[in-house]
């Protein structure tokens, strides 16, 4: 017996490991890849003195310093922490709501905080006017971010009471939901001038064309801490996936655990939401892709869906900067187009997997 | 002897039906079966218990304390439940799915030696490496049983809740694998409560019966030949008795067949 016990440790950290290590280093190694790509495409070529030529060099700027430094990289800082952003929110909320078909956008979270976002724009914009130039840059996260919690709140409660456990009704008040906030956007769309028209526009398509540091950084920053905080709910994320009643059986204090996601998916959405505008499909993808890669394990899948989401965002925003150079096309065209389909193809092996969604 | 659990005065209404008011107890170390035919409200009396269902009127406590007063850490370290519903989201490895019952617990080192003979103990070795949603509905059963298995590891004297441990199981699995949760729950004193619908595993390996007929308790019995009666009332059908050196068994009288031979 004890020959037996202790030899299984070794065999499942001999077999196991390395794989999901390699296929870890894999996806690290096509992010880097990937940004060094990204940062060399664009409408403005870069030299290798333009690299040199950073913030703390007083010689006056070239054409190809300035867009690299003021331009590129912060937008390519911006980028991956808002994929990593949408990743862990769309792994977090799969996780939740034990449904791998589930996303912040397709649930309309995210529509939700571009709802009030909107009416902030318009029939509110006398408060914004009021505040100091420095609030305003909070204020749009800070109201996207009650209206995520709203729209995250209502599902939670609505799903449970009309048809508790089952995907398809999930999707479906998502459905409802975001039918609601889309109206209030077009509501918001239909009295605004020319300039608040063309601001909702930018939020409801995505785009990282406003990136700038100090976005980036409270950008990166944010995900630090919630990536930290989703990391140590994880092991009772995977007990969540027995079911509520039984990972309330196994002590997990279930209320408690769905209020620390609800107000994780909230956050995460509508921070990626208020300075980018609504980019769908990046949550349902690059948790998949991490699953695919790592195998189910939460404690796997939020740091993997997190890297795969930055992959991800970084690809579709360097199509949207240069397929149409010097025109810009925004990235919530591509996540969606691409993103779609892949939504259909999940849903065709979900079916057949379970007979019936 | 103080009791380990008991229900005093307790109703509980789950959608139209209503079960009790039931006055219970279960003892340390004891083993009780609940029996009734379907829809009696077997399962929500074991889930009122397991406190997934808050009772509406009356009194639950659990070693000497008020249930609701329990956090559910606490309790997961002195009850284990295996619920009759096995479905896991996502495709979680078996041996995380059995790791998952001492998730609330520090990890001391010794989890992955405990999972493996949880495993073992619910004849799942085999199933190691694979994911839980590849089983069957049978290997799903032996998986979860394990999982009750390792969250009740080194744990004494405490209280297991099963509901249909071995309802998908074929015959010979079903009666090892019952020995086997008798077995675990003798040598750790834990006491055991289990919703069947097999009376045999009922007579054979419990010492007490409940016995639930629409959410009524008809009765609180010893579990003995001498039940036969009640157990004729509990499922209105007529039932023989067979004895020999291995056990009892209990089968349905077949009508007509009486008349036939004779």
């Amino acid at each position: 017996m004890s020959t037996v016990g202790s030899a299984l440790p070794s065999t499942v950290a001999g077999t196991r490991a390395p794989r999901a290590w390699s296929r870890s280093t894999l996806l690290v190694i096509a992010l880097v890849l990937t940004v060094v790509v990204a940062v060399q495409f664009g409408a403005v070529p870069i030299a290798a003195a333009d690299w040199l030529n950073g913030p703390w060099n007083d010689a006056p700027k070239t054409g190809g310093a300035h867009v690299l430094w003021q331009l590129r990289l912060p937008r390519l800082g911006l980028t991956l922490a808002v994929g990593a952003a949408l990743g862990l929110a769309g792994a977090l909320s799969q996780a939740l709501f034990r449904n791998p078909m589930a996303e912040p956008s397709l649930l309309g979270v995210t529509s939700g905080a571009a709802a009030a976002v909107a009416l902030t724009l318009t029939v509110f914009a006398g408060v914004q006017v009021a505040l100091p130039a420095e609030a305003r840059l909070w204020l749009l996260p800070v109201v996207g971010f009650a209206g995520a919690l709203a729209v995250c709140f209502s599902l939670d409660r609505l799903s449970r009471w009309l048809a508790p456990g089952s995907i398809a009704a999930l999707l479906l008040c998502g459905l409802a939901l975001q039918a609601m906030t889309f109206a209030v956007v077009g509501l918001c769309s239909f009295i605004a001038n020319d300039e608040q028209l063309r601001a909702i526009n930018f939020w409801t398509l995505g785009s990282l064309a406003g990136a700038n540091w100090p976005m980036a950084a409270v950008m990166g920053g944010a995900l630090l801490v919630l990536g930290t905080l989703a990391l140590r709910v994880a092991p009772r994320l995977n007990a969540l996936a027995l079911g509520e009643a039984a990972a309330a059986h196994v002590g997990i204090d279930v209320e408690r655990l769905r209020w620390q996601c609800i107000a994780m998916v909230a956050l995460l959405s509508s921070l990626a939401v208020a300075w980018c505008g609504s980019i769908g499909f990046i949550g349902l993808m690059a948790p998949h892709l991490a699953r695919q890669l790592v195998g189910a394990d939460q404690r796997r899948v939020l740091p993997h869906a997190m890297l795969a989401g930055a992959l991800l965002l970084v690809v579709a925003d360097t199509f949207a900067r240069t397929l149409a150079v010097p025109a810009e096309i925004p990235v919530g065209v591509f996540s969606a187009l691409i993103g779609a389909p892949w939504f259909l193809v999940l849903l065709r092996g979900a079916v057949r997997r379970m007979g019936s969604a | 002897m103080a009791s380990l659990l008991t229900l005093q005065d307790v109703r509980v209404t789950l959608g139209a039906s209503t079960i009790g008011p039931v006055t219970l107890r279960v003892d340390p170390g004891e083993r009780i079966a609940i029996l009734g035919p379907s829809g009696a409200g077997k399962s929500t009396l074991l889930r009122l218990i397991a406190r997934e269902l808050r009772p509406a009127a009356g009194h639950l406590s659990f070693e000497g304390r008020a249930l609701p007063a329990w956090s559910s850490a606490e309790l997961a370290q002195r009850r284990a439940v295996l619920p009759q519903q096995h479905g896991v989201a996502f495709g979680l490895p078996v041996e995380l799915v059995v790791a998952l019952g001492r998730v609330a617990r520090p990890d001391d080192g010794q989890q992955h030696l405990i999972v493996r003979e949880a495993l073992m103990q619910a004849q799942a070795e085999h199933l190691q490496g694979r994911r839980f949603d590849t089983l069957s509905g049978g290997e799903q059963a032996r998986v979860q049983l394990a999982r009750v298995f390792a969250q009740a590891w080194d744990a004494r004297d405490g209280l297991l809740l099963v509901d249909e441990p071995v309802a998908a199981l074929d015959p010979g699995l079903s009666v090892s694998l019952m020995a086997a949760m008798s077995d675990f729950a003798e040598r750790r004193g834990h006491a055991l409560v289990a919703v069947l619908h097999d009376l045999n595993l009922a007579l054979n390996h419990f010492d007490r019966l409940w016995l639930l007929k629409s959410g009524r308790l008809l009765a609180d019995c010893d579990a003995l030949p001498a039940t036969l009666p009640l157990l004729e009332q509990l499922y209105d059908t007529r039932l023989r008795l067979l004895r020999d050196e291995h056990g009892l068994a209990i089968l349905p009288m077949v009508a007509g067949a009486v008349g036939a031979r004779a």
